[in-house]
């Protein structure tokens, strides 16, 4: 039926099926502003204004609209500068998004301006609890709020006349960032206020950085215009004529071998393009981890198989005109199934009767033995484990465990995939590892790598979850099959039933610790569920143990020949698949001990902080694990260079008020609440920076006429910044302002090599290219500036190495100069004309790692078990900070995230194998209205291997939350959790047994 | 999946449509659920043409549009504290601006804060055609007999009570484990109502004082057992939770 929708104050007439939503109508329209992140209204990324009110355009009809007025986000402002064309330029709320760094990965950011604006329009002088619930129904998973929060006050102040457009961070402000740190506790802020409304975090600043010009400023990201204006810059925002909708019958039993599957009724439905099943593709066992060759783990999959291994695992595709008839298709399929035993509890997984991987082609990595449900096996023993324990006057014993978790990033897995005019496959693909994407499929494909091109257009978060060649094969084996375009994407259903979340552990724990608070020795035993296929099964795992066990080595003779025992077994079940989760394996092994030192430390009687840090790892001393292992490679020993966890500690401790509060008689009161008892607790972090004589980036610079540079990386920004970063570095060596700097990324056929973002390594290893790359192009300026000037001749002849590059200019010690359009121009078509080009790459021989002191303060109610977590506070020391807005905002939304590992988030799975949390209604991510304060401090240590002196920040805020709640909680009531989230009934029962035992 | 879209512009239009049976026709409130994807075929009755956004005091009662959103409903300011803390906790404000108040009671399980409101203040319903008037207690959990064909058009709730809402959830913004209701009249009328399980929210409770009120939350939710809480822990907390929202009510003005 043909409708007349008004958008944006523009009418279309448009047929539009009785049930077609008013998001799918407007993509359709070219609106692709409004994104889909789920279509049951729980995310509101699609949000749009109807009627001047924010409307979830998911679970909002066209027909439903019709008559409405209807604003999209591309309504709200333009780029001010057009050509010819002047623009009046971003609205004020697209400018203070901008200028505040309140844009990660930029999916949820059309909705939530949108809703901003809805809010500002009846409310011009919110409160920021009123601005926090004003965005509510906009999740997001990159920011933890704050930021965007701060941007809608600052922007609100503008439409009132009370601020100036854009103007978020002042020159006052980044003096600000750069003076002392508190040694007072923070002031204490009121009910409403939940954010100290500060856009730029407290920076402890190294003295090499001082001349700096753009390392450590504040710029804005690179990619922050477009974001805002929701330009199509996602993978699914791509037209191409004769596009098929791709679906995935998946298996409803946990078990089973397909011994019958009748596709035929399915292929006769008109609009079907193509059905597959395993018997019409190559049968290629594969592993979908995106990791360098070679793969370290099993090779355990196929892109479909004769088998299924979990509730959700593939059974056949089907590509057809469109969704509706995809759908209708799936439902054709006969498959009649024998179901196998399955088995769901990692606990009774190996040497069970049933097996998952029975395949005559599975292949083994190091210690995987498929005959026992066996993944993966780590024994690392560093010392004499045995005999510190001998030499303990105590030795202390717990079991802890941890859940599985979804990413959930708002823009769900989505690929496209075309044959090119070339006949080479091209695939669009949200996605961290655009070059194992190619290198993986070529053999699953059977196409030579030269024949796939793979692009990584804007992803919109991906935190791990994309780490995972887990659709593009999808999309890819029907784009053989029709001959046609085809479009893949999960719907959040199969987001949480079909991707990779975190691998679930049980972690049992022994210390022995001598009277005075020494550890002797430190052994962790880790049972790891690896799920359904083995992918990252051993790297996690590693990790679990590398990381988390390394950073207490204890204290006197033990510094040097510390006493650690790893061991892990990574076993199958038949549930969802483990994967890559930012924070990989660690901030499981941290919740097991740190709680375990918190215990020790109670029992002991030792402060909990004193304690830690007489045992903690120190510069200058050996990384343990750096002797004994290294994900599967060669281990190389690596000296600890730099660590600034003392001041950490230090300044995080003074920013929470520790000493105020850490065993103060009546502050775990709560004055006329009698069942309410506050709580303060701690945990330490280390981390590592990508993975030694392994992880590769490049980077290619060139230079335009103008003086401006194409800055090309393969490395790829999730939403975390890393463009700008990356950016920031070469204008600091080529001494231009980020604007003159093009960033791309990532394409395989035109960027270089990138192993992809994961090991929080881009700022660092893909850093080091772009600067090794900007080198050589300073060269070739410095060089070209000579011969200019020489050539004029009005002054004595220059040397290259006496012109230094700044302000666009190369210019020499007595004031003469050449502008960088000048040596473009000259360059190009003047005289010994080159194109001024370079590339570098970059493979660290260390991994130096970040460390950080995270403090969590609770409020519990020893009643219902119910917590609050009302404050938390990190102090990271991750090398020089790049960029402060855009490292603040990993620390921030890194600690949202885990967050919800401490309190609320969890994968259940019934006796079946059949998962609880099916949508983000069930799952529950933190919505803005509910968050605690939070407070980043960067104590900045210089790395002598970075040319910046950078160490990682991605990852390292989602290790410690969990720890430092739980042990803020034992703190406030003396419940003592094994296990998260945090549940009020978790921690009712704790209480209950402790009064039971009293 | 929706297969027909109508707007009538008369109730009578309405329920004609409503009528069928072939296709299942459901009323449309805002269609937050409703338009979610389904594998049921439906038609789908859009009711915003009909006028039933309307809210209006009439004495000690407010009679409520059946599909007056819940925002619309919070722009209240005469409605109870405990009410706008309900709203605010079943859905977020983009989900507010469509969800109407009907849609709500009917699609809503035991998690729902509005519903146990909504039934502590034992709502009074009126369905079409007939003007049947039913307690929504006598609707929730016959929802699959009493709604096929007919159109919810009312909800009046009392205004001379007071309200307490309390509950305990993962986050603040979490669906409830468990959470109480309570309503209390000028003559001591108490209703009771726990929620956080099952299909719908369970009157524990509705006596002409509080009395016996501990004994009715523990078989209330004595048994209230499933994967997301044990029957022990809703038991016990729904009787902390009655305990705060009667305790909350006596401070009321």
């Amino acid at each position: 039926m043909s409708i007349n929708l008004n958008v944006n104050s523009k009418s279309h007439e448009i047929d539009v099926a009785p049930g077609e939503s008013l998001l799918k109508a407007l993509r359709a329209e070219g609106y692709y502003g409004v994104k889909q992140g789920c279509d049951t209204g729980e995310c509101g990324a699609c949000t749009v204004l109807v009627d001047n009110r924010p409307v979830n355009a998911c679970v909002y009809l066209t027909r439903q609209a019709e008559g409405k007025e209807i604003e999209t986000i591309e309504a709200s402002g333009e780029h001010p500068e057009q050509g010819w064309k002047l623009t009046e330029g971003l609205h004020p709320l697209q400018q203070a998004f901008v200028a505040g760094g309140a844009i990660q990965c930029g999916f949820c950011t059309p909705g939530m301006i949108l809703a901003a604006k809805d809010l500002l329009t009846r409310n011009p002088n919110p409160s920021e609890a009123e601005v926090r619930e004003g965005i509510s129904g906009v999740l997001c998973r990159c920011t933890g709020y704050v930021k965007p929060v701060q941007a809608i006050l600052h922007a609100a102040a503008v439409l009132r006349g009370e601020a100036e457009p854009g103007e978020m961070i002042t020159p006052d402000d980044i003096d600000a960032l750069f003076i002392s740190l508190p040694e007072s506790p923070a002031q204490e802020t009121s009910e409403e206020t939940q954010t100290s409304v500060q856009v730029l975090p407290k920076v402890l600043i190294a003295p090499q950085t001082k001349n700096w010009k753009h390392v450590g400023q504040p710029e804005q990201k690179v990619d922050a215009v477009k974001l805002v204006q929701g330009k199509p810059a996602f993978a699914a925002d791509f037209e191409i004529r004769g596009m098929l909708i791709a679906k995935v019958l998946k298996s409803p039993l946990a078990h089973a071998r397909i011994k019958h599957i009748d596709v035929s009724e399915a292929r006769e439905l008109p609009g079907v393009a193509a059905v597959l099943t395993h018997k019409d593709i190559p049968r290629v066992v594969y592993s979908t981890a995106g990791q360098s060759h070679p793969i370290p783990g099993p090779l355990d999959s196929f892109s479909l198989d004769n088998k299924v291994r979990f509730v959700g695992d593939r059974v056949a595709l089907v590509a057809a005109e469109n969704s509706e008839i995809a759908d209708q298709a799936l439902k054709l399929i006969k498959v009649e199934y024998e179901e196998l035993p399955s088995l769901v509890d990692s606990r009774l997984a190996l040497d069970n009767e049933a097996l998952l991987h029975d395949q005559p082609e599975y292949v083994d990595f190091a210690e995987s033995d498929a005959s026992r449900n066996l993944a993966a096996r780590l024994h690392i023993d560093i010392g004499d484990v045995d005999q510190g324990f001998e030499a303990a006057d105590h030795i202390f014993e717990h079991e802890y465990s941890v859940p599985k978790v979804q990413q959930a990033a708002i823009e769900p897995h989505v690929v496209i995939t075309y044959w090119d005019e070339d006949d080479r496959l091209v695939i669009r693909t949200s996605t961290q590892v655009p070059f194992h994407v190619r290198r993986i499929l070529a053999p699953v494909l059977q196409l030579p790598l030269k024949r796939i091109r793979v692009v990584k257009p804007r992803i919109g978060g991906g935190f791990g979850g994309k780490q995972e060649v887990l659709i593009e094969d999808v999309a890819a084996h029907l784009t053989i099959a029709a001959g046609r375009p085809v479009i893949f994407e999960f719907t959040r259903q199969e987001e949480f039933v079909a991707a990779r979340p975190r691998h679930p552990m049980h972690i049992k724990m022994k210390t022995g610790v001598k009277e005075d608070g020494t550890i002797t020795a430190n052994e962790m035993y880790c049972l790891a569920d690896t799920g359904a296929y083995g992918s990252h099964a051993l790297t996690v795992t590693g990790n679990t143990g590398a990381k988390a066990m390394a950073i207490y080595v204890g204290d006197g003779e033990y510094r040097q020949n510390p006493n650690i025992r790893f061991v892990a077994d990574i076993v199958y079940t038949n549930t969802t698949p483990s994967g890559a989760f930012r924070g990989y394996g660690v901030p499981q092994g941290f919740w097991a001990v740190e709680r375990h030192m918190e215990r020790i430390a109670r029992e002991l009687e030792l402060d909990p902080i004193e304690f830690r840090m007489k045992n903690a790892l120190r510069e200058g001393e050996l990384q343990p694990f750096s002797t004994a292992w290294s994900e599967g490679r060669e281990p190389v020993p690596e000296t600890i260079e730099t660590n600034g966890l003392e001041e950490c500690v230090r300044q995080g401790r003074a920013a929470i008020g520790w000493d105020q509060k850490f065993g103060i008689e009546g502050w775990h009161q709560v004055s006329g609440k009698p069942t309410l008892r506050k709580g303060i607790g701690i945990s330490l972090a280390m981390h590592g920076t990508a993975i030694p004589y392994l992880d590769m980036g490049a980077a290619s610079i060139k230079m335009n006429d103008d003086g401006s540079f194409n800055l090309m990386v393969g490395a790829t920004d999730l939403g975390t910044g890393s463009d700008t970063v990356l950016a920031q570095m070469a204008a600091e060596v080529l001494g231009v302002p980020l604007e003159d700097l093009i960033v791309y990324s990532s394409d395989t056929d035109f960027t270089p090599f990138d192993k992809g973002a994961y090991a929080s390594s881009t700022t660092y290893i893909s850093g080091a290219a772009v600067v090794g790359a900007a080198q050589k192009v300073a060269d070739r300026l410095t060089y070209r500036a000579a011969l200019i000037l020489n050539e004029r001749g009005d002054g004595p002849e220059v040397n290259p190495s006496e012109i230094r590059l700044a302000d666009r200019r190369a210019t020499t010690q007595d004031g003469r100069f050449v502008t960088l359009e000048e040596i473009g121009q000259h360059a190009l078509h003047q005289g010994e004309q080159e194109q001024i080009m370079a590339v570098d790459s970059y493979v660290s021989p260390v991994a130096p790692p970040p460390f950080a002191a995270q403090f969590a303060e609770v409020t519990v109610d020893i009643e219902t078990g119910q917590v609050v977590v009302d404050k938390l506070v990190m102090a990271v020391d991750a090398g020089i900070i790049i960029n402060p807005v855009t490292a603040g905002g990993q620390i921030e939304g890194g600690m949202t995230q885990a967050l919800g590992y401490a309190v609320c988030e969890e994968m259940i799975y019934d006796d079946k194998g059949v998962l609880r949390e099916q949508n983000l209604r069930d799952y529950h991510i933190f919505q803005a209205n509910e968050m605690p304060q939070m407070e980043t401090i960067f104590v900045e240590t210089f790395e002598p291997s970075h040319p910046f002196g950078v160490k990682a920040v991605a990852e390292i805020p989602t290790d410690a939350v969990a720890p430092a709640v739980a042990n803020a909680i034992m703190d406030a009531c003396g419940a003592d959790l094994n296990v998260i989230p945090a549940t009020p009934e978790r921690i009712w029962k704790s209480l209950k047994e402790s009064a039971e035992l009293k | 999946m929706i297969l027909e879209y109508h707007r009538p512009d008369t109730l009578e239009q309405a329920l004609a449509l409503l009528a069928r049976s072939n296709p299942t026709t459901l009323p449309m409130g805002g269609g937050s659920v409703l338009n979610a994807p389904s594998d049921e075929e439906v038609a789908v009755v859009d009711l915003q043409n009909l006028g039933l956004n309307v809210l209006k005091l009439k004495g000690n009662k407010l009679n409520l549009g059946a599909a007056l959103t819940l925002q619309g409903l919070l722009d209240n300011p005469d409605i109870p504290d405990a009410l706008s803390k309900a709203i605010r906790h079943e859905a977020t404000h983009n989900l507010r601006q469509v969800a109407t108040i009907a849609g709500t009671l009917v699609v809503s399980d035991g998690r729902s804060a509005f519903t146990s409101c909504m039934l502590a203040l034992d709502a009074q319903l009126i369905l079409e055609p007939g003007a049947e008037e039913l307690g929504l207690g006598d609707l929730l959990h016959m929802r699959t007999e009493k709604l096929p064909g007919r159109l919810l058009t009312q909800i009046v709730i009392p205004m001379n009570v007071k309200l307490s809402y309390d509950y305990v959830a993962r986050s603040s913004a979490d669906l409830p484990i468990v959470c109480a209701a309570v309503t209390q009249w000028p003559s001591g009328r108490t209703r009771v109502v726990l929620g956080g399980y099952g299909s719908a929210p369970t009157l524990a409770l509705d006596g002409p004082q509080a009395d016996g009120w501990q004994e009715a939350v523990q078989n209330a939710y004595g048994q209230a057992g499933d994967d997301w809480a044990s029957a022990e822990y809703r038991s016990e907390i729904s009787a902390v939770l009655s305990a705060r929202c009667l305790e909350n009510i006596a401070i009321i003005k």
